[in-house]
């Protein structure tokens, strides 16, 4: 800048002339501050000013002579762009907001928009990791309430067998593996007053599969389904038969049989 | 002296708000503010739209424009001129230095001879003359550019804008320039 300035005051018409500034301030191709020093000379320099005039003069001249002339379609269009301006436009005073007092007070507002907008955020963390919690929470307490429902149901299962079995009218009857299957074993628990039979499997041992334990009752010699008896339960009900002689466990095919396959008897006891 | 003052008035007017002067002004300056954009963009439609933005921007920038520091034309050719570079250089956006123009990527080639094609005194101008007059006064170039498209040092450059300028200001001197003149239009139909 400061090169500058002093390029110019030692600047003589000349040399103005010489670089083509002249010709260059009228192109609008100088800086501005270039602008305001070769004004600061053209106001002085009244030779230069005329020489700059005719400069201006010859170049509208040239510009006339090669004007080209536009289509009717702009000025209609310029008109009609300056019709919509004519809507009353309310203009703020200038120096809104340029007061120490009014920069004080934008600093301000500024300070408080940022300090809400902080704090609106932490509120929203809190207010997430809140509803979040409380969803885990509620999860918990549905899992442990169908927890509480399952043991509930389970302990008056047991307890009703506890009373079942516990009852004085229950006879306990040993059904003992024979040659086929010595190791096997299960207890019959049979009360006459109620008509109810409960098994306990434990001791039969593991069939294949496709097989399944199934006890008979022998009424008359003829041998009538009391149920299928899994072996992966404590206790099993099964159908009280009237006049029932014997309890009689055979290996049948999955699903049970209509008729005993007496052939794969492993167990009978007398009542 | 500035010889033509005419406009004195229809720019007061037109510094008071009154849009029929900026109307009568358009009516005066558009050809010529239009062959200078249009010559620079190369784009009728372009063109256009930029002109109607120059007298916008001359209707709104009308106050700061100083009767003392020059004339009508030289002002409004200044803002036809950078309104013109601006939007090319929108168009051209990986163009980021000015000084490097927004013709680097247009070949000056010899396509657009319908408007690229001069009239009057500089018509008639030595050929590297004529040439260093269109490509700063007519096309937007500034002179450092210029002389780079004309492939000649900057002093020789601004050496032939001189001497062009020298050659077109004694031939409006001529008294018989005139009737050169108008043998030139009526000839050119």
């Amino acid at each position: 800048m400061y090169g500058c300035v002093l390029k110019f005051l030692v600047m003589d018409r000349k040399k103005i002339q010489k670089e083509g500034l002249l010709e260059q301030y009228l192109l609008g191709e100088l800086s501005a501050e270039e602008n305001v020093l070769i004004e600061k000379i053209l106001s002085s320099d009244s030779e230069l000013k005329k020489q700059f005039e005719l400069l201006e003069t010859n170049f509208e001249r040239m510009a006339f002579e090669n004007a080209i002339e536009p289509s009717e379609a702009v000025k209609t269009r310029l008109i009609n762009s300056l019709k919509s301006d004519d809507a009353p436009v309310i203009t703020l005073p200038k120096d809104r907001g340029n007061t120490p007092y009014a920069k004080i007070r934008l600093l301000v507002a500024a300070s408080l928009a940022a300090l809400f907008a902080v704090s609106a955020f932490w509120f929203y963390s809190q207010w997430q990791t809140t509803e979040e919690m409380l969803q885990i929470v509620q999860k918990e307490t549905v899992e442990i309430k169908n927890n509480l429902l399952k043991l509930e149901a389970n302990f008056l299962t047991k307890d009703s067998l506890y009373t079942t079995l516990n009852n004085k009218d229950v006879i306990p009857l040993v059904l003992q593996g024979n040659k086929l299957l010595p190791e096997a074993r299960a207890i019959a628990f049979v009360n006459h007053q109620n008509k109810t039979v409960v098994i306990n499997p434990q001791s039969l041992p593991k069939l294949k599969d496709d097989e399944t334990y199934q006890i008979w009752a022998d009424v008359d010699g003829e041998m009538i389904s009391m149920g299928l008896v899994p072996t992966d339960q404590e206790l099993v009900a099964l159908t009280y038969i009237d006049e029932a002689e014997s309890f009689n466990i055979t290996i049948e095919p999955e699903g049970g049989n209509n008729h005993p396959t007496v052939s794969r008897l492993i167990s009978n006891v007398f009542l | 002296m500035n010889e033509v003052s005419p406009d004195i008035d229809i720019i007061l007017q037109l510094q008071n708000g009154d849009k029929t002067a900026l109307y009568a002004l358009y009516d005066k300056y558009s050809g010529a503010l239009y062959g200078v954009i249009l010559r620079m963009c190369r784009d009728k439609e372009m063109a256009e739209d930029l002109l109607q933005e120059t007298f916008l921007k001359i209707w709104k920038k009308i106050d700061q424009y100083d009767a003392t520091k020059g004339k009508f034309y030289t002002w409004s050719y200044r803002i036809a001129k950078n309104t013109t570079l601006n939007a090319l250089r929108k168009a051209s956006p990986l163009i980021q230095n000015e000084d490097l123009g927004v013709y680097k990527n247009i070949a000056e080639e010899e396509t657009f001879r319908d408007y690229s094609e001069l009239n009057g005194v500089v018509k008639n101008l030595e050929p590297q003359h004529q040439k260093a007059i269109e490509l700063v006064y007519f096309k937007g170039y500034t002179h450092r550019e210029a002389h780079e498209i004309m492939g000649v040092p900057l002093g020789t450059f601004k050496s032939y804008v001189r001497q062009a300028l020298l050659q077109i200001k004694n031939r409006y001197k001529e008294p018989t320039a005139i009737v050169w003149l108008c043998i030139e239009v009526f000839g050119n139909g």
